[in-house]
């Protein structure tokens, strides 16, 4: 039997402020899936309605039409036990270090087992390991104050806070926005570890299409609310009309690549991985030196 | 389906519904003259054919500036607590103030007689009024038509160096604010119940518990509202603002004849409900 989807959303929608002056229409017949274990990037233009269907995910809004089968548990049932599914399912905000409100980082972090009602010792290790994971050094910092630090960090403990829950699925919204470029590459690294190594599944926002490029197993193109495209970063890169169409940006490295290939040299334009580009371009001016040995 | 963190939307204090009516382009400070008239009125009308006539005022000007009453509704909804405890409270403990007319229980420090009951009845209808009225001038009249209205309004007192532009300054940045907040109240409450948190739970009597659940919103809010209070010192700093200096506005009302006309309606009802011996 193959597996079912860890996600399944289907024909979904919403609207806020229904019957009031201020209708507006965020979802409309979205469709989407995720595999266990697969990591997927959603990408699209604000207002396309991404922050809206991730918190559909564990259950911060219910489908007013339409299917959201999170792990097999339909939620467009009355009867959904919050708690386990948002247990199930880390749901990691814009900007989460606005969410820590202890003194102590180690405080923060526990928050969350603590609401699960884990005895003690639990807590500790959870702390002890999502603090690990995120790269955070347990004996150093876990009493240190939350306001002394610097945003990279913060973020880190924030991400950390909902790592100790041990989700199965990790959603992230914009997960580096406002960043430096260090903390961001940090961050990134530890998405891919907890996706590759410590098998969680993974669903995040982007409007980076480096990260998208680097990380995402599939990416889903959200446009007006629906899902208008979807497919690996290979296919949806590639796809020159499409990418015009929905005005979606690329990684510098396709661009550079179309580039090339619009000046008549001879690249595969789907190697935007940073080491195959760089290849193409190698290539490229290997090419060229040949030429003009040639012309000497 | 109802949506448990959905606040922004029971919210509606400092939002404007933008209609295009015929009140909507009232000269503002007009409709704030004739707002604090009416409310005054409603306020010392004691009669039960009055407050008729002011809840059929109130429900008619939502009618004329196109505003669905159910904003108004959605107004009343939050206060109607307040209302049944006040109306408690005077029922049971204020018949000695108003011990006219027929007596119906009179027990112990409890009196309850028909001018008692009257008393009950007229403030919570004249709160509902006064609730409508107000969301009406609220949802016609932007904030920053608001406040210019009530800084023009306020102007004379300049003379005898009442802060008039700062007082007007701070209620527009309070005011302008309060979505604002709200829409970041919901993102916390949203982030926190992601992490396990859970609002409103256990019975209402056991206050400690029910404000410490609040602790993981309430001080991130804090946070929020100092950081974005530095923000907005730097943002009218690099546009000059200095305080205390003279400025001029960008909008210049000038009163037509139709805004006169509507002020002199609106004297006109007040001086009915002060003045007119209403039979009951």
């Amino acid at each position: 039997m193959p597996a079912r989807p860890i996600i399944e959303i289907e024909n979904l929608s919403h609207t806020y402020m229904k019957g009031t002056p201020m209708e507006h229409v965020a979802l409309k017949g979205t469709n989407l899936y995720v595999e266990e274990g697969e990591c997927i990037a959603i990408i699209g233009h604000t207002g396309s309605g991404k922050s809206t269907l991730i918190q559909h995910f564990n259950g911060l809004m219910r489908p007013e039409s339409g299917k959201v089968i999170i792990d097999g548990e339909d939620l467009s049932q009355k009867k959904v036990n919050l708690k386990t599914l948002r247990q199930k399912v880390g749901l990691v905000f814009q900007n989460p270090e606005d969410q820590i409100f202890e003194k102590i980082i180690g405080d923060d972090i526990a928050y969350g087992p603590f609401k699960l009602g884990l005895p003690l010792k639990e807590v500790r290790e959870r702390v002890k390991w999502a603090m690990e994971v995120v790269g955070l050094d347990f004996e150093e910092m876990k009493d240190r104050q939350t306001f002394a630090l610097s945003g990279g960090q913060k973020r880190k403990v924030a991400l950390a806070g909902i790592l100790a829950l041990k989700p199965k699925i990790l959603v992230l919204d914009e997960p580096t926005a406002g960043l430096d470029p260090k903390s961001r590459k940090e961050l990134l690294g530890k998405i891919k570890v907890l996706n590759k190594e410590e098998k969680l599944t993974v669903v995040f926002v982007s409007h980076n299409m480096e990260e998208v490029a680097m990380l995402a197993d599939r990416v889903y193109v959200m446009a007006d609310g629906t899902d208008v495209l979807s497919g690996t970063p290979k296919e949806i890169f590639t796809d020159k009309e499409k990418l015009q169409r929905h005005q979606i940006g690329t990684p510098e490295t396709v661009k550079i690549l179309y580039r090339l290939s619009d000046l008549g040299y001879k690249v595969k334009t789907d190697a935007f991985s940073i080491h195959e580009a760089a290849e193409e371009i190698m290539k490229v001016l290997a090419g060229t030196k040949e030429v003009s040995n040639y012309v000497k | 389906m109802s949506n448990e963190f959905e606040i922004s939307r029971n919210i509606t204090i400092g939002q404007y519904v933008p209609t295009g009516s015929f009140i909507h382009r009232l000269d503002p400070r007009i409709k704030l003259l004739s707002f604090v008239v009416l409310v005054l009125a409603i306020a010392l009308n004691t009669s039960y054919l009055g407050n008729a006539v002011g809840l059929v005022l109130s429900l008619f000007l939502f009618w004329a500036s196109k505003i669905p009453i159910s904003y108004g509704l959605s107004g009343v909804k939050p206060a109607i607590p307040f209302i049944i405890i006040l109306a408690l409270l005077q029922l049971l403990f204020q018949g000695q103030l108003f011990s006219g007319g027929t007596v119906y229980v009179d027990y112990g420090f409890i009196l309850i007689t028909s001018e008692s009951i009257r008393l009950v009845i007229v403030s919570a209808v004249r709160f509902i009024e006064i609730i409508f009225l107000s969301s009406v001038l609220t949802l016609s009249t932007s904030t920053t038509e608001m406040t210019h209205s009530i800084q023009s309004l306020l102007s004379p007192l300049k003379k005898i160096h009442f802060p008039v532009h700062e007082i007007s300054l701070i209620t527009t940045i309070s005011i302008r604010f309060v979505p604002t907040f709200a829409i970041e109240m919901e993102k916390m409450m949203k982030a926190q119940a992601s992490r396990g948190a859970d609002f409103g739970t256990g019975g209402w009597w056991r206050i400690i518990q029910r404000t410490k659940e609040m602790f993981p919103i309430i001080i991130p809010l804090f946070n929020i509202a100092l950081s974005r209070a530095e923000d907005l010192i730097l943002a009218m700093e690099s546009r000059c603002y200095t305080p205390g200096g003279d400025r001029t506005s960008y909008s210049v009302y000038k009163a037509a004849g139709k805004d006169y006309l509507i002020l002199v309606v609106g004297l006109l009802f007040a001086v009915l409900l002060l003045f007119y011996p209403f039979p009951f």
